[in-house]
């Protein structure tokens, strides 16, 4: 494995502890248009309710998940992340749900190394027709999520009084990075 | 026009709308789907993947529909559904035909619904749902399914409905409407297809089987429902006494089939059965014992074997070879205990939690009706009658037949029928194609012409947003005013505007209007869900003249409104960050253009048999070039050696009818002695070397250009087995040729003994399909020539689906033997040379112990395997090949002549073991399916797919590899520059302006980057993902597009109070 330092992450200090009670998890969920997408609209049609705290950002497949997005997910504050695609062997495109899968599985290792958990991650497999199972999966994230706290990134970084810039440092490294790479010329 | 929603009806409008005919599609319930839309999952593959049903792309699943183009406000223009519709009346002759119909009253307006679902809450009556086959009760207002087309909910007016009104009064865009009529209509169409489906078998006529009695006992389609992902449990299996996970299951086989009322076999139960067994191993774990009692094993396509085999040894499913007389509840448990006997005599019984009855399949009712007004004749089943060689007319011209109506079909065979059907039609109608015109151009379909776009290039970002109260149900959540101001302030956002109804006409035209008064070349809109409202917002957007990718569409009712109703906080702040996302990911949004490209209105048909001489007279019929290919010296395939069908029709008058045909055509080019030596280009304009060798042993090299291909290089009879070289032994082909030709032997013949499933080396592996059927008709032939004569059959299963049950059913009767063998024991050959006779080896299962046969002659039944040469073939045109050597189509139940390379299509005996029925619709099917590229007067290709930057590629060959459809090959530069310039001349292809036509080199000069053909990328982005140079970007879907970092917006939530 690369060697490489994360500065980034720190234990949470009690003051951050308290203002972590009533902490409200922000998520970002990746959906595949397919299934995935399929499933939120029939919780929708059904009127199946679940936390409000998930964002969602369509993919043509989760076989376009890149572990730079779901890092950059983090980075930018994320507090968990995960990822709805078909089940397997019902992907539209054959099998991108389960390369999608195998990069979810590196990018945990990854976040385990780094110290944010790779708990904090994520996949979960349904059915179109499965809008019970997308609520459940909301649940269950925004729940583990509650329990394990804020980003440490984002707390670190509120801590250091920058909100929402800078970022640009840090990209060259980022960008190219994949669980395999650390760096690239140019 | 076509009669019947389901998944074949569908098929087939969708295949004629596609060569620019006008179609309408008659259903008589409220929605399209039929059967399909009912199951879950489908066997082998336990796909759903309805979308995978056609190459389109579309949002979303599009069940029940099998194509984007049924979901509405993307409904295929030169397609009209009539819903709740019956024809009452067909007077005319092929071509033209008057039809009239009555529509019964919906009493919602469609095009007014907007799904909020509050009529299903007020009203007070309850039903039994038949979607979910009476297992939960809906209301007398509703929805058929979560997602039907058309997307509308229906009111129920029966005799049960008070008419209380409720529903009108509360419902919010005034769609409802309790007063509405039937409507009479009167259409003129060329032709009919009738797509009408079956009916299941209702089970509570077998008072013996207990079903309606005994709550556990359960009928296929309602376990289909319980194991539904869509059913009433999410798939969780249940026992309806006490909603416990059953135990043990059982499945019993052949209920309404193969029996004294319904002798025909229904084809598709075995299959079924089995899935459904693999699915409670699935869903309850292994320890449930599941159990189908059955007659045969029908395993008769594709990969089936290997399904069964896996059924068995993985899944550990209990076959056992029985007959039940009934079934019996314990009162107590509700459990169920059957008797049974063993196949050597034993009786034996057994409790099981649950009972499945395998129903069979009937014509319905109403197609029975329906064959008496249109004057079509049945057969004795009640299904609709058709000839061996032209299977998909009816006797009536100009009213063909397509799916389960004309016999017991699976999914598979219902599709070909379907598109065959529609060829048949479009051959009828060859003066008539291409007069309804429409564009695959834009994302979604059209047949409207559109302003210019304008060009955005130099503009600086001007983002409009709207958002859409829907009549007001969104606010209930949404405080979408706030949001709405606040949104006006974001970065690049012009003006953000609230709409009432944006999907209705006047939020439509508001939307082009405010883009045209403020230049916006943005828009974000916040509304409805992206499956339905998608197509409908970007074709408005392009009406106004900008691209449809300028567009996003945040789902605020589906993914806010309708899921959060009681954190309105929480989701206010969700809908804001989605509309913020929504708003910085169109700001980096280019428009996206497709590929326009010509395609050449030619068809190069490899394989000169009964599927290859087919489907060349049914595209060369409807005016399109034919270059037909046989590698033998004539034509006719394996049709050369067929004398006569177990049906009784002459298969020689159909080969001397379709050479005639063939040869006098003036549109087909027919080259023997040749074989395809190299194929390139995509779909639209593939070019072909074609090498013939003369007699005298030079070769002719020949080239040829066409827009699609069409693989029907058929099969052979396997004659490596070693039994074959022992004298006496023969397959049964040679048999045949023997009772034509030399009656004089067989007139004397004192004993035949006959098997079934030899394979090349060891007994069969899959199931050729055919030869149950084709040794009942040899042993009848020899019964009736030679009474004398004592024939016995050596099987494993005896496979004589659909109909052909009635011939295994007369070699019973006359006097045929049956001993069945298992695969641990299989039969054993000698000769005897004192006797100078073959001698046949079998473990009699009844009386357990071997006996001894010498028999005058031993047919084989050998397998079917694909024809030589076909491996090669599959290499030079990149083309996969199936576990059992035979090509491999698309997708097995719903492309099956379809190749995943576009413009290639697959027909006949080269796809898997066919009757020759089913060679010619799969060759229908093929010829149908091409002519909808070949009628396009431009293709369109390309649009969101991957593009590959040679600068960065290294060719390290990992897109190669991980990419599901194989598309990205790393080339020298480039074939296909080679191509252009060659014929630069032919076309306007040169001129038009690719990246991908660019020389291409690697880093450090080395020669040979990655290709992803524009034509043949499917856009899923796997590739973009490992790329590990990062050289490999999605249009529409890069980096920037998702990462978002200006404005963080892909981790980030904005913090502040929304007022």
């Amino acid at each position: 494995m690369v060697e490489r330092t994360y500065p980034l992450v720190q234990p949470i200090a009690l003051v951050e502890r308290a203002m972590a009670e009533d902490f409200e998890p922000q998520i970002t969920a990746f959906y595949c248009i397919y299934c995935g997408y399929m499933a939120a609209d029939t919780a929708g049609i059904l009127h199946i309710q679940y936390p409000a705290n998930v964002k969602f950002v369509r993919l043509p497949c989760t076989g376009k998940t890149d572990i730079r997005y779901i890092l950059e997910a983090f980075e930018q504050g994320a507090d968990g992340v995960y990822l709805v695609a078909c089940p397997i062997g019902n992907c539209h495109h054959v099998r991108g749900n389960e390369r999608g899968w195998a990069r979810v599985k590196r990018a945990k290792k990854i976040l385990d190394e780094i110290g944010l958990g790779g708990e904090r991650l994520e996949m979960f497999f349904m059915s179109g027709s499965q809008g019970g199972a997308f609520a459940i999966a909301a649940q269950t994230m925004t729940e583990r999520i509650r329990r394990m706290g804020p980003n440490p990134i984002r707390l670190s970084e509120v801590r250091a009084g920058r909100p929402d810039t800078e970022t640009e440092k840090e990209d060259s490294e980022e960008v190219d990075f994949r669980g395999r790479r650390s760096k690239k010329s140019g | 026009m076509v009669i019947g929603g389901g998944i074949g009806g569908m098929r087939a409008a969708l295949d004629l709308a596609e060569v620019g005919l006008k179609v309408y599609l008659v259903e008589q319930t409220p929605c399209l789907g039929g059967r399909v839309a009912q199951l879950g999952f489908m066997f082998p593959q336990h796909d759903c993947v309805l979308c995978r049903g056609t190459a389109d792309h579309g949002y979303g699943c599009t069940r029940p529909s099998i194509s984007p183009a049924y979901i509405q406000h993307n409904q295929h223009p030169n397609i009209e559904i009539l819903t709740l519709t019956r024809v009452t009346d067909v007077a005319g002759q092929a071509g033209d035909f008057t039809v009239s119909l009555r529509q019964e009253p919906r009493y919602v307006e469609v095009s007014r619904c907007i799904n909020c679902g509050y009529c299903a809450q007020v009203c007070p009556v309850e039903l039994p749902d038949s979607y979910q086959r009476g297992l939960t009760l809906r209301k007398a207002a509703y929805k058929v399914a979560a997602r039907a087309t058309p997307d509308a909910y229906v009111i129920d007016y029966g005799p049960y409905c008070e008419g209380c009104g409720k529903c009108a009064e509360v419902c919010p865009t005034g769609a409802i409407n309790l007063r509405d009529q039937p409507r009479l209509l009167t259409v003129e169409v060329g032709a009919i297809i009738l797509a009408l489906g079956f009916q299941v078998f209702n089970p509570k006529g077998l008072e013996e089987l207990g079903f309606g009695r005994y709550v556990n006992v359960l009928e296929a389609m309602q376990y289909e429902r319980l194991a539904s992902r869509s059913g009433p449990t999410e798939g969780i299996i249940q026992r309806p006494s006490d909603h416990k996970k059953p135990r043990s299951i059982l499945w019993l086989q052949c209920v309404g089939s193969r029996d004294q009322e319904t002798p025909y076999c229904s084809s598709i139960c075995c299959m079924f059965a089995t899935k459904e067994a693999i699915l409670a191993k699935q869903r309850l774990g292994k320890e449930v014992e599941c159990t189908v009692f059955n007659m045969d094993e029908r395993a008769f396509n594709k990969e089936y074997s290997r399904y069964f085999a896996r059924a068995r040894n993985e899944y550990g499913i209990r076959y056992v070879h029985c007959r039940l007389s009934g079934i019996y509840e314990d009162p107590q448990t509700k459990d169920l205990i059957v008797h049974y006997a063993t196949p050597n005599g034993k009786k034996v019984s057994e409790r099981f939690e649950m009972v499945v009855l395998a129903t069979g399949l009937q014509p319905s009712a109403a197609a029975r009706e329906l064959t008496s007004i249109l004057g079509i004749e049945q057969n004795e089943f009640g299904f609709c009658q058709t000839d061996k060689f032209v299977p998909l007319q009816t006797s009536r011209p100009g009213v063909f037949v397509c799916g389960a109506f004309s016999s017991p079909k699976e999914i598979a065979e219902t599709i070909l029928d379907a598109s065959g059907a529609a060829a048949e039609v479009m051959r009828l109608l060859n003066d008539r194609l291409n007069v309804y015109r429409f564009s695959h151009e834009a994302p979604f379909l059209s047949s409207e012409d559109f302003p210019p776009e304008r060009d955005i290039s130099s503009e600086p970002v001007r983002v409009g947003v709207f958002t859409c109260t829907c009549a007001g149900t969104l606010c209930k959540t949404l405080d979408l005013k706030a949001i709405t101001h606040q949104a006006a302030s974001w970065e690049g956002v012009e003006i953000a505007q609230l709409l009432d109804l944006a999907c209705f006409p006047h939020g439509l035209r508001q939307i082009q209007t405010t883009i045209q008064e403020q230049r916006l070349n943005r828009i974000v809109i916040g509304a409805c869900s992206n499956r339905t409202h998608d197509s409908l917002f970007q074709k408005t957007v392009r009406a106004a003249g900008l691209n449809p990718y300028l567009l996003e569409v945040v789902n605020l009712q589906q993914q806010c409104s309708g899921v959060h109703l009681s954190q309105t906080d929480l989701a206010n702040r969700k809908a804001r960050e989605m509309l913020r996302m929504a708003v910085a990911r169109v700001s980096l949004a280019k428009p996206v253009l497709k590929e326009r490209h010509v395609c050449y209105p030619a068809a190069l048909v490899i394989g000169g048999g009964v599927a290859g001489m087919t489907a060349a007279l049914a595209i060369a019929d409807s005016g399109y070039e034919v270059h037909l290919v046989e590698r033998a010296e004539m034509l006719g395939g394996s049709l050369l050696n067929l004398y006569y069908v177990a049906e009784g029709y002459n298969p020689q008058r159909l080969l001397r009818d379709l050479v005639n045909r063939v040869l006098a055509h003036t549109r087909i080019q027919v080259y023997t002695r040749t074989e395809v030596a190299r194929h390139r280009g995509h779909v639209g304009d593939f070019r072909s070397t074609l090498h013939t060798s003369l007699p005298d042993g030079r070769t002719i090299s020949t080239e040829v250009r066409h827009g699609v291909t069409i693989i029907a290089t058929g099969g052979r009879e396997a004659h490596e087995h070693p039994w074959l070289r022992l004298p006496g032994v023969i397959t049964q082909r040679q048999l045949e040729e023997m009772i034509i030709h030399e009656p004089q032997k067989v007139a004397v013949w004192k004993n035949v003994v006959m098997i079934q499933c030899v394979g090349t080396e060891g007994m069969a592996k899959y199931c050729s399909r055919v030869c149950c059927t084709n040794t009942m008709k040899n042993a009848i032939r020899l019964r009736l020539f030679n009474p004398g004569c004592q024939v016995t059959v050596l099987y494993r299963n005896i496979v004589t689906y659909g109909f052909r049950e009635r011939y295994y059913t007369e070699a019973r009767q006359r006097g045929v033997l049956f001993v069945r063998w298992l695969d641990e024991l299989p039969p054993q050959v000698f000769y005897d040379e004192q006797r100078g006779r073959p001698i046949v080896r079998v473990r009699d299962l009844a009386l357990d112990r071997w006996l001894e046969i010498c028999a005058d002659v031993v047919p084989l039944s050998v397998s079917v395997v694909p024809a030589d040469g076909s491996a090669a073939l599959a290499r030079r045109l990149r083309l996969p090949l199936s576990s059992e050597g035979f090509f491999e189509e698309a997708q097995l139940k719903l492309r099956p002549m379809d190749f995943m390379r576009e413009g290639i299509f697959l027909a006949g005996m080269a796809a898997y073991p066919k009757f020759l029925e089913e060679s010619i619709t799969h060759a229908l099917a093929a010829a149908g399916r091409a002519l909808t590229l070949l009628t396009q007067k431009s293709l369109y290709l390309g649009g969101v797919v991957a593009y590959v930057d040679p600068q960065k590629c290294v060719g390290c060959l990992t897109c190669t590899r991980i990419c599901p459809f194989g598309i990205p090959q790393v080339i020298q530069p480039t074939e296909w520059l080679e191509m252009h310039s060659e014929h630069g001349d032919e076309s306007s292809y040169a001129n038009l302006p690719s990246r991908h036509q660019r020389m291409r080199a690697g880093v450090g000069g080395l020669g040979g980057a990655a290709f992803i053909d524009p034509a043949q990328c499917q856009g899923c982005g796997t590739c973009t993902g490992e790329c590990p140079a990062n050289a490999i970007q999605l249009t529409h879907y890069t980096d920037e597009q998702m990462m978002l970092r200006p404005i963080r917006g892909l981790g980030a939530w904005l913090s502040e109070p929304i007022h």
